[in-house]
């Protein structure tokens, strides 16, 4: 159901490195699922259930920075794998000619 | 002296500590020395912290100081998605082997403040994905009552941690029924609240529309005391509900009303000691004086289908926050991006990423309104149909799961098979209703007792009646 190329577009999307035996086991793990959830497309889904789920609503709040003590920042940047005095290094990304 | 733990309630306990019988540093050394026993078959634990005495020294000072209340002292397991400040919380992968928290998630910060000491984290599926804990990078979890056997999961460190006596009680977190089908494997109480009952600040996000964070406990009594402890508003979690949200309904002095969704207990693959367990389950329901009415749930066999769609949609985007910059592993690749694909790769497990490809696709462009929209729509079916259920009943009851505890290993080779456990449980996930795991007994397989698990699911906001069912089923 799904091919080799759409897998490498998902892994792209997801930025994981996939092995070819990764991707061997992974299209029969997909059509297993797939095969599955698939019986949801036999469903009639025009019922209306507008306003009728939940009570789940937007809760706002003003965009303002908050404070944040030194030893907050230093506990966050403690986490960080590389880091160069109080910034995270990553690597250069625009190439040279 | 020796605390008979096996007996040992929250009430309990907190009565022995008031009256001095046994002081916190007691209690905590029993329970670590349980642990010590108990914990290499078991492996229920990932790390026991070594500060446990230390804050049973605080505990015990709050005793004298008079400021002591019923969570003071009282040893609690956590499961490793949850932040404590200062400790490491990997939620069983290895892309956070080595990840401290740097603040307190908002139920650790409650528990905190409420006296009670901190055991360890406990081992789970990894980032909560999962029905066994197999998918731990630490190993399996095995069921107290059978070490052949899983604990079940996502929460399986936790529920077994409290089988084995190894904690009073413990948090989990539940998405499609993390925490009540390992609670029915190993034979202990497991709660999954109303979604926003509780703050899910400082848990590690899987399902953002699903997930809970809830108890485990020996009695349905101490579950409610911890829920009473944890849950509230939140101004950190803005998905959490206040008092007023749900309307609450009066039962009066009237015994709630019981439901059971038949039909959807005919369906393959539910073990014959199930049902039977179940059918004794509601003969002793009905002998306690409750009506018992057939309930009709016309989508609820889609249910597991939906969560199989909305569920790694929501897990694709979660997971994107692992990136090797800002925390855990970093792997160094060719260059910036290829950073992210080797730290992904050699981070997350098998079903970890499996989940992230699988939300990639329901999302991509093509296939969404095919499945996430669909899904979605299906999903706002399923919950009508639960809310039209509870205009007649209070209560509706169903096996926790559909076996007992399985062999290790006898699932792990087919997704599907694994994902049919959940049966039962996605439904309180996708309506966000309440449900809870109470122990019915056990049937015998191979020698061995295994315990069954009763599971009550309410109307939103509506935890008091499944604990009121739940006590009176089991006499407390």
């Amino acid at each position: 159901m799904i091919t080799p190329a759409e897998l490498d577009k998902l892994a792209q999307l997801s930025r994981i490195a996939l092995s070819e035996a990764d991707k061997a086991s992974l299209i029969t793990e997909f059509d297993s699922i797939l095969g599955y959830v698939d019986q949801l497309k036999k469903v009639d889904v025009s019922m209306d259930t507008e306003g009728r789920v939940g009570a789940v609503k937007n809760v706002m709040r003003t965009d303002v920075a908050e404070d944040v003590t030194s030893s907050d920042r230093e506990r966050l940047l403690d986490e960080v794998p590389q880091r160069e005095g109080d910034y995270v290094a990553v690597k250069k990304i625009i190439a040279q000619d | 002296m020796i605390i008979d733990l096996k007996k040992l309630t929250i009430a309990k306990a907190h009565e022995a500590l008031k009256r001095g019988d046994f002081s916190c540093v007691e209690l905590a050394q029993a329970y670590l020395d349980t642990i010590s026993a108990k914990n290499k078959d078991i492996n229920a634990y990932l790390e026991v912290y070594a500060d446990v005495l230390e804050s049973a020294q605080k505990a015990d000072q709050m005793f004298r100081e008079g400021k002591a209340g019923m969570l003071t002292g009282i040893p609690i397991a956590i499961k490793d998605n949850i932040l404590v400040q200062g400790k490491i919380a990997s939620s069983a992968s290895k892309i956070l082997e080595n990840y401290h928290a740097p603040y307190d998630a908002t139920v650790i910060a409650k528990l905190k403040e409420a006296g009670v000491v901190f055991l360890g984290r406990t081992n789970m599926d990894e980032f909560a994905m999962g029905g066994s804990t197999e998918n731990s990078a630490y190993g399996v979890t095995k069921n107290p009552h059978d070490i052949t056997r899983v604990a079940g999961g996502s929460s399986g460190g936790s529920a077994a941690a409290v089988a084995m006596d190894g904690a009073l009680c413990a948090l989990g977190s539940d998405t499609g029924g993390s925490i009540r089908q390992p609670a029915s494997f190993c034979g202990v109480v497991g709660l999954k609240p109303t979604y926003g009952a509780v703050s899910r600040y400082g848990v590690m996000a899987m399902g953002s529309s699903l997930d809970q964070i809830g108890p485990f406990a020996k009695t349905v009594s101490d579950s409610e005391i911890l829920f009473d402890a944890i849950r509230g508003t939140d101004g950190r979690d803005a998905t959490t509900i206040s008092a007023d949200t749900y309307k609450p309904v009066r039962i009066g002095s009237k015994k709630p009303v019981i439901g059971v969704p038949r039909e959807f207990l005919k369906g393959d693959g539910i073990d014959p000691a199930v049902l039977q367990n179940f059918e004794k389950s509601l003969a002793a329901l009905k002998e306690k004086g409750y009506e018992i009415k057939d309930v009709s749930l016309p989508n609820i066999s889609y249910s597991l289908m939906v969560y199989y769609v909305i569920m790694p949609a929501e897990v694709s985007s979660n997971m994107a926050r692992f990136d090797g910059v800002k925390y855990g592993l970093h792997v160094d690749g060719k260059d910036g991006i290829d950073d992210y694909f080797q730290t992904r790769r050699a981070g997350f497990g098998k079903e970890v990423i499996r989940r992230i490809l699988l939300g990639t696709y329901v999302l991509s462009s093509g296939y969404y309104d095919a499945y996430y929209n669909r899904a979605n729509a299906v999903r706002q079916m399923i919950t009508k149909d639960f809310l039209d259920a509870f205009e007649k009943v209070d209560v509706i009851v169903t096996p926790t799961t559909p076996s007992t505890a399985f062999k290790i290993g006898e699932k792990t080779a087919d997704p599907v098979a694994m994902y049919l456990e959940d049966i039962f449980t996605v439904t309180a996930n996708l309506t966000g209703m309440p449900a809870i795991s109470i122990p019915c007994g056990t049937t015998s397989k191979e020698g061995k007792e295994l315990p069954l698990g009763l599971q009550i699911s309410g109307r939103h906001g509506d935890e008091k009646t499944l604990f009121q069912v739940g006590k009176d089923f089991l006499g407390e």
